[in-house]
């Protein structure tokens, strides 16, 4: 072979570059992996910093309901993430940085929930064991993951800001799109979306439901749910609705895994 | 000493995050600031094109890694080697498109190709005192350079199956050219060097068209302003260049004509370089 030979394997793809308009052309009929999981995600801030009282109910309705669904768990972080967050950023370190940092904490939480839920079949996977996941609900399985994914020092530099845009809400976003699930359900302790954060502006009204594009155009300050997750549901292809749950409530989540239009509901419009 | 704050029902850690929503723009901009730190600044990383060099086997791998081995034992410059797929990305995307995969799917398969690579170089240089590194095994990076050991990683950026739904086609679009930018970036290097098979970066594809230009020096900026539709380099990288804060210059050289990598490690310019103006200049 001389310096001027490229071994080129034969493909569709050709010499043309791997990004760019053209690949729009290319004719694609994506196949589902997995549709059936429902895809959870517990919140940090907003359940597990609330301990017991919060997190032992959503338990019973999970036990309650594990053999009638495929179950994936992922779990925030909450307050010690935000305390990573604030020493790194004081630290003046990269977005890269937190993110790998910030990956600890619901890491922690995951083997948390792994803990309690390991006598009804509860356990912790990585992201490596994502694959194993047909295995382990086909043994009546509880998986549950660290809602993060796996970018850590990968993460984009944030702009005017140095936490990583895609934490836990567009970790679990992205295992349920992957799947080919079309709902993922974000247990936190509001009703849902509201026009302003409850907690600050009593009162303000609730969104029942509302397209992601249409959101975006608000540009709310303010959102309960991490403005990537917005981005990826308009270039959705399977995951096109995030439903967002009370979790404080008994019986939401029951209601939401049997596919009732609770809390609020973010589309793909 | 960080105190815990109840009364609400959750049990928070004093922070200045403390109880915030880290979605509100007006608290995400708390946490910036002008500077931030450089982690190892005076590390090179040098990215191996897959089709441009792997793909054409002996011919041109080995002269590059001789070469790689004499310019680092002349200057003891500290460098990490980044390797690309190559034709074996390409053909394992068009099969996974042909099968229907999902995006995130695809983005699991194509870092395996690259391993292949990695292995391939590091039989060449491992009597000169190269290792393969799992791409973020970066805190034995210490311990490697000040031993003149020289890492090889892989390219792409670990997002597998949760690579986001791209904004057009089925194709994942945080490749090589992008994992190996933020590598650098995340760890504050100053300067990159692509090996490809061209004389750096051309307005129009020179294996297209007789007629390209070749820049030699461009800025960040002004390429932004007309990026060409077939660059040698994927766009995302371009656009995560934008909010970057370390990475200055990417040069862009041809492996296949000897001393153009020496050259470009002496900081020389060959090839194209393109700089980003810091701000106020």
């Amino acid at each position: 072979m001389s310096p001027s030979d490229r071994n080129a394997l034969p493909s569709s793809l050709g010499q043309a570059p791997m990004t760019g308009a053209h690949i729009a052309d290319i004719h694609y009929e994506p196949v589902a992996m997995d549709p059936d999981v429902r895809v959870l995600k517990i919140g940090g801030q907003s359940i597990m910093d609330r301990g017991r009282a919060a997190l032992f109910p959503l338990l019973e309705e999970i036990v309650a309901v594990k053999d009638r669904y495929k179950l994936l768990l992922g779990t925030g972080g909450g307050t010690r993430a935000r305390h990573v967050y604030s020493i790194g950023a004081d630290l003046e370190l990269p977005t890269g940085i937190l993110a790998a940092t910030g990956s600890y904490v619901p890491m922690q939480n995951a083997r948390m929930l792994q803990m309690l839920l390991a006598r009804h079949g509860g356990i912790y996977i990585s992201h490596d064991d994502f694959e194993k996941l047909p295995l382990y609900h086909r043994l009546g399985c509880i998986p549950i993951m660290m809602g993060m994914p796996p970018f850590r020092y990968w993460e984009k530099p944030a702009e005017n800001s140095r936490i990583p845009a895609n934490r836990t809400d567009a970790g679990v976003y992205l295992s349920a799109e992957v799947l080919g699930a079309r709902r993922a359900i974000f247990v936190k302790d509001e009703e849902g979306l509201y026009e302003d954060d409850p907690k600050k502006t009593p009162g303000t009204p609730l969104l029942t439901r509302i397209g992601a594009r249409e959101l975006l155009a608000r540009d709310l300050p303010d959102l309960i749910v991490e403005r990537v997750v917005l981005d990826y549901l308009t270039r959705a292809r399977f995951c096109t609705e995030v439903q967002i749950i009370n979790g404080l409530v008994r019986g939401n989540l029951t209601r939401a895994l049997a596919g009732e239009d609770i809390g609020t509901i973010i589309y793909k419009d | 000493m960080s105190k815990l704050v109840t009364g609400d029902g959750r049990t928070h850690i004093e922070s200045p995050l403390m109880r915030e929503s880290l979605v509100d723009r007006r608290v995400l901009a708390t946490t910036d600031s002008d500077h931030e730190r450089a982690i190892l600044p005076d590390v090179v990383l040098v990215s191996v094109g897959g089709q441009s060099i792997f793909d054409r086997g002996r011919a041109a791998l080995v002269p590059l890694a001789e070469e790689i081995a004499a310019a680092r034992a002349a200057s003891k410059v500290k460098m990490i080697i980044g390797v690309g797929g190559g034709t074996r990305v390409r053909h394992t995307i068009s099969v996974a498109l042909d099968l229907g995969l999902p995006t995130g799917g695809m983005a699991q398969l194509v870092g395996a190709m690259e391993e292949c690579n990695a292995i391939f170089l590091n039989t060449l240089l491992a009597q000169h005192g190269s290792i393969t590194m799992p791409r973020d095994h970066f805190w034995e990076l210490p311990l490697y350079l000040d031993s003149g050991i020289l890492p090889i990683v892989i390219s792409v950026p670990p997002y597998h199956f949760w690579e986001p739904p791209p904004e057009e086609g089925p194709l994942p679009t945080h490749g090589s050219d992008f994992g190996l930018f933020i590598h650098a970036e995340v760890l504050g290097m100053r300067k990159m060097i692509f090996v490809k098979d061209e004389d750096g970066l051309y307005d129009k594809d020179p294996k297209k068209h007789a007629g390209a230009v070749p820049y030699r020096t461009i800025a960040l900026e002004d390429l932004l302003r007309e990026l060409p539709d077939e660059t040698i380099l994927d766009r995302t990288l371009f656009q995560a260049w934008k909010n970057a804060r370390h990475v200055q210059e990417i040069q862009i050289i041809n492996g296949l004509v000897s001393g153009q990598l020496t050259a470009a490690l002496a900081g020389e310019e060959v090839g194209t370089t393109i700089f980003k103006m810091r701000a106020g200049e």
